[in-house]
């Protein structure tokens, strides 16, 4: 299995493994929009062992997450938010997702400055909720009811992304010669913004094909 | 839009703004109405017609539209709001080079508008007309240079027509125009930075490439791609110490990273071929393991490159911690070995052995982690002898149901025993496994069955329902497929769940369906469902045109660039070959077997039929058809009020649910129909061997000889020993001996040099295929060869077809025959109209061979 970046050549086969494994589902442009936007957010997990079957034989993308900035944050603060995650079930158990999660984690930090990043998880995924609780370390931040169109709850959940400072920090200073400088962060610290969390409601993406790419974007309120 | 000829008073002129307003802002009704309003009053105002014109094309009316946008030029002729207007109704239909004339004469009226160069600008990308975009882009440039988009367009249009320092340079010289650096949090700038550089990379530059990178590593956002762009130009430049410590730092932060790890082995030196190096790389991957428990890649991958006894002892460690933490894809994660031999039988003795082994509790596997944290959330795992003895079972069912090792009564055996202790009643995973055990056995109504019964096992999980439905596709339960999608589409879809499916794209069921129809010989149908696909593709490809100007302002150009590239190979995708193959087997088809047209695509599996039985069929057939399209009609008069989509256009009903329609039309001319599928796989994929087959199919039945040859050619090149060669070869000769009259002087040439000279020889066609069967009679697909060319030669011989079922029948029994070889074997039998003893004589021996599989029980 290869963790790597998402390409834009890899969108049909997201898409497929998207629509096998989650009921939500999104058209070729809606990933577009994602990888066209915030491209260094967005990973795939490739079985990269799968004997070839002709020489235009396409990635197999066992494993996805997509991935985005919160364009207009409620709260003020730069934050990410995971619009999909999933992976096939032949491939699940083999830490996939967490490694996609933690690489998609990393990118907001470094090119976004995102101090947090948010999901919504149904309350009755198991799967999903020890993964983002106990493996990620994501809180629980409040129920959504009705959030999913069968009707489920959601739960909101984020985690803060400080621990990525340290780590960046380590990271430069391991670097001989050359002076450490640290991050430009701006101005919000830390929880500065996060009192005047509102409940996000998103809505659903549109359908036509015909829609502009501003059409795309997922508007709160 | 700027000022017009045609002057309005000042009341209506502030209409007219208006006008222009409500349609920027999709107000379309309002627009109307304003519009309506001043063509009370001036009739023939050209520009307000032509607003109009472009409103109704946004609500869907293409026809008045264009009607009156035509009036509108006549009226104003020398408008450039018409001329704009009407290359915008144009690139609506897609109909672009249209759509460029107008914008064009629009120019011409008003060389300076921004609007209109910008529209143009779009659609030379669209239509990669580089050297327009690259002129239009100047002159936008020329007229603001102040914008930072119009210099990286230029820019991008630069690099993309092969001018990489051209490109170079426009970055530079804007980045000269900036009198301060931007802030740091600039990310179109941080992002137009490294697009320079990735430039100067792709002259070849590595030294310079290298040099810039590291003068603007401290302001770049994106850490990840300069980490990896810096560590290849340190390899490319052979600073091999340096490249080290980058690849090092990369895993670091990604430790599943292949490429990393081939950077990282070439940076070292190391060669996975030679002998000497294989210590050095077993501790280079060993002290990579050592990093974290949870890396996979550096633990994998040493099974690639070590052999014998090494293989063995590391296979042995890999694959117990796998088992011990009861990892479900660890045979996924090994299969590719499985073309090595002995890796295979390594691998196979190794799991053998572990059957009778309970494991040891410790071991250095985090399986204590379950609970701790969380104890609500987290299952409570079985016991280590039991996720021990559950995978290793797992592992052996998958081993024996793997083509290379295939032995399907033991993988039952094995799969058997995985769910004798599969302790939760939940998960699927060895029913699943149980259903293709099934299916690869052919028996896929049993297959369908077991996998819906995995399906009911956990129903809130979307993986198998999907796999469900598609075990029911393969045993052509299209009805019940549909309803078990259906229970994870969209409620309110247009279409229901299909109409789900084919909004969100969903190729896989698609192609599937279609398939299946296929296979149930409902040609119409099933060709609803490739076309369907291509339309897929259409959109696909359609989808760039907003990202030409999105991207420039969104700065992310990369992105952009790796995006168009991509768009440029679109159907190269194995999900349109696939279809496409599909859709021009059945061209092929209704080609030769014109009467399948005329009877609406129904091509009933068995020919051998009596008359009777025919005439029955066909009478069934039109009261169905009949009935059908009665409820088609009550049906749309139900819905005679069309759902809304959100956005104000309206989602049409199918008007032809079956395909009855575009059938018809496509089985008049199905050898022109079909170039349409063909040309993009000759294109894009032409090292595809069935891409050229299927060519060669079409071309022959053209009679273009020439492309045929050429088709054949690339066959023979890409796989000598493919079967087709020898049947191509000989049916091109056999046609060309044919020949009403001969090729013109220089074609004939062409064939006797390249073809006619070397693969003919002196033999007949005849006495050839004898010797080509003597050759290779204990190959099925190569005995299919010969029998189409027996076919070719004496079509209705009856003492011929009869030897000609000896012959399959006896390939059949040899070893190695596939199911798949053995189906296209009966549907050739098919195809050649035979009567129904010889078919059940073909039968009857392949049921020998697969005694369960559907296709070969008594009907
Ligand atoms: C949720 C999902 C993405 C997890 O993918 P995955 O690659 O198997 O997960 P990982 O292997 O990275 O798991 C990491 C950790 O998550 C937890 N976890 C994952 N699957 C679990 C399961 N079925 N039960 C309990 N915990 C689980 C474990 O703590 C695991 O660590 P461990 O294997 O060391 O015990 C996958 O199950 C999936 O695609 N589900 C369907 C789609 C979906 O629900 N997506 C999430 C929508 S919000």
């Amino acid at each position: 299995m290869d963790i790597r970046l998402l390409r834009p050549s890899d969108i049909p086969q997201i898409q497929q493994t998207n629509i096998t494994n989650l009921p939500e589902n999104y058209f070729c442009k809606y990933y577009m929009y994602h990888a066209l936007s915030w491209p260094q957010l967005s990973y795939v997990a490739v079985d990269v062992s799968r004997p070839k079957k002709s020489p235009y034989d396409a990635p197999k993308v066992v494993g996805y997450v997509l991935a985005k900035m919160e364009e207009d944050p409620q709260d003020g603060v730069q934050h990410g938010h995971i619009t999909s995650l999933s992976v096939m079930r032949t491939h699940r158990r083999l830490g996939l997702a967490e490694k996609l999660m933690r690489q998609s984690q990393r990118a907001m930090y470094e090119t976004y400055s995102a101090q947090y990043v948010s999901l919504h998880v149904r309350v009755s995924n198991v799967a999903a909720r020890s993964l983002y609780e106990v493996t990620l370390g994501f809180k629980n931040n409040g129920t959504e009811a009705g959030y999913y169109a069968d009707g489920e709850d959601a739960f909101s959940m984020r985690k803060d992304l400080d621990y990525l400072r340290e780590e960046a920090l380590e990271e430069e200073s391991e670097e001989e010669g050359e002076g450490s400088v640290g991050r430009d962060e701006g101005g919000e610290v830390g929880s500065a913004g996060r009192a005047g969390e509102g409940a996000e409601r998103l809505r659903k993406v549109r359908v036509g094909r015909q829609l502009g790419v501003g059409d795309l974007v997922e508007r709160s309120g | 839009m700027a000022q017009n000829p045609q002057q309005l008073p000042s009341k209506e002129a502030s209409l007219f703004r208006h006008v222009v307003q409500n349609y920027e802002t999709k107000q379309y009704k309002k627009g109307l109405k304003a519009a309506e309003q001043i063509l009370r009053k001036h009739p023939n105002h050209g520009d307000t017609q032509a607003m109009k014109a472009l409103i109704l094309m946004s609500q869907g009316k293409a026809d008045e539209a264009f009607d009156l946008c035509k009036l509108a030029l006549k009226n104003a002729m020398k408008s450039h709001i018409c001329w704009h207007v009407y290359g915008l109704l144009y690139r609506q239909q897609k109909n672009y080079e249209e759509a460029i004339k107008a914008y064009r004469f629009a120019l011409r009226l008003e060389p300076d508008n921004v609007q209109i160069q910008r529209d143009l600008a779009l659609l030379q990308m669209q239509m990669r007309d580089y050297t327009g975009y690259v002129q239009s882009r100047r002159q936008m440039l020329q007229q603001r240079p102040g914008f930072r988009q119009n210099w990286t367009a230029l820019a991008i249009g630069l690099h993309l027509s092969g001018d990489l320092a051209g490109a170079e340079d426009v970055l530079h010289r804007y980045e000269e125009t900036l009198r301060q650096t931007p802030p740091k949090s600039d990310i179109e700038h941080a992002e137009a930075v490294l697009y320079k550089n990735t430039i100067m990379a792709e002259m070849g530059d590595h030294e310079r490439a290298l040099e810039h990178l590291d003068s603007v590593r401290k302001s770049a956002l994106d850490r990840t791609a300069v980490m990896e762009m810096r560590a290849e130009y340190l390899l490319q430049l052979d600073r091999t110490d340096e490249a080290e410590k980058a690849y090092t730092k990369l895993l670091k932060r990604n430790a599943e990273r292949r490429d990393y790890y081939e950077g990282l082995e070439k940076a070292r030196g190391l060669d996975r071929s030679k002998k000497e190096d294989q210590e050095k790389l077993g501790q280079l991957y060993h002290s990579c393991a050592q990093q974290s428990e949870r890396i996979d890649a550096a633990r994998r991958i040493p099974l690639d490159f070590k052999h014998g006894d090494e293989f063995r002892q590391h296979a042995d460690k890999y694959l117990r911690r796998m088992f011990q933490k009861g990892v479900p894809s660890t045979f996924a994660n090994v299969k590719q070995l499985y073309s090595d031999q002995e890796k295979k039988e390594t691998i196979c003795a190794l799991v053998q052995g572990y059957l009778g082994e309970e494991p040891q509790t410790n071991g250095d596997v985090d399986q204590v982690s379950s609970g701790t944290t969380n104890g609500s959330i987290k299952p409570p795992m079985p016991d280590a002898a039991t996720t021990w003895k559950l995978g290793v079972n797992y592992f052996l069912a998958q081993h024996y149901d793997y083509h290379l090792s295939r032995d399907l009564a033991k993988a039952q055996q094995y799969i058997d025993a995985a769910i004798a202790v599969n302790p939760s009643p939940s998960d699927y995973t060895y029913h699943m496994t149980r259903a293709r055990i099934i299916k690869h056995m052919g028996d896929v109504v049993k297959a369908s069955e077991a996998m819906n019964n995995a399906r009911e096992m956990d129903l809130k999980d979307r993986y198998i329902n999907t796999k469900c439905a598609k075990y029911q596709l393969r045993n052509d339960q299209n009805a019940d497929a549909i309803n078990t999608m259906g229970m994870f589409t969209r409620k309110e879809a247009v279409g229901g769940p299909l109409g789900d499916l084919l909004d969100m794209q969903c190729v896989w069921f698609i192609t599937e369906d279609g398939e299946s129809y296929y296979r149930q010989g409902k040609l119409a149908l099933a060709m609803k469902r490739f076309q369907a696909l291509y339309d897929i593709f259409e959109v696909w490809q359609e989808d760039q045109f907003d990202f030409h100007s999105f991207s420039l302002r969104k700065g992310m150009v990369r992105a952009y660039v790796d995006m168009l590239r991509w768009e440029d190979r679109l159907q190269e995708h194995p999900f349109f070959t696939r279809a496409a193959l599909s859709a021009i087997r059945i061209y092929c088809l209704l080609h030769d077997r014109p009467d399948i047209g005329k009877s609406g695509g129904h091509l009933n599996g068995n020919d051998s039929e009596s008359a009777a039985d025919k005439k029955k069929a066909a009478k069934k057939a039109k009261r169905e058809a009949e009935k059908a399209e009665q409820e088609r009609k009550a049906q749309a008069a139900k819905k005679s009020q069309p759902q809304k989509a959100e956005d104000g256009e309206q989602k049409k009903e199918d008007q032809d649910p079956e395909g009855q329609e575009a059938f018809k039309i496509a089985a008049e001319k199905p050898l022109d129909e079909a170039m349409k599928y063909l040309h993009p796989l000759l294109e894009l994929s032409p090292r595809n061997v069935d891409a050229q087959v299927a060519g060669f199919e079409i071309y022959l039945r053209r009679r273009k000889y020439l492309p045929a040859l050429k088709c054949h050619l690339a066959t023979l090149a890409l796989q000598p020993e493919h079967p087709k060669v020898f049947e191509q070869s000989s049916r091109l000769r056999l046609a060309l001996e044919q020949l009403a009259e001969p090729l013109p002087q220089k074609a004939q040439q062409v064939v006797e040099e390249t073809f006619l000279s070397r693969v003919a020889g002196s033999k007949s066609i005849e006495a050839a295929v004898e010797e080509y069967f003597q050759q290779h009679k204990t190959s099925l697909a190569h005995v299919q060869a010969v029998v189409r060319v027996r076919q070719a030669l004496r079509p209705s011989d009856a003492d011929q077809k009869a030897k000609s079922v000896q012959d399959l029948s006896d390939a059949l029994k040899a070893d190695g025959t596939s199911l798949k070889d053995a189906l296209d074997g009966l549907t050739l039998l098919q195809e050649m109209q035979i009567s129904v003893e010889a078919r059940e004589k073909y039968v009857s021996v392949a049921r020998e061979q697969w005694p369960v599989a559907t296709v070969f029980q008594r009907r």
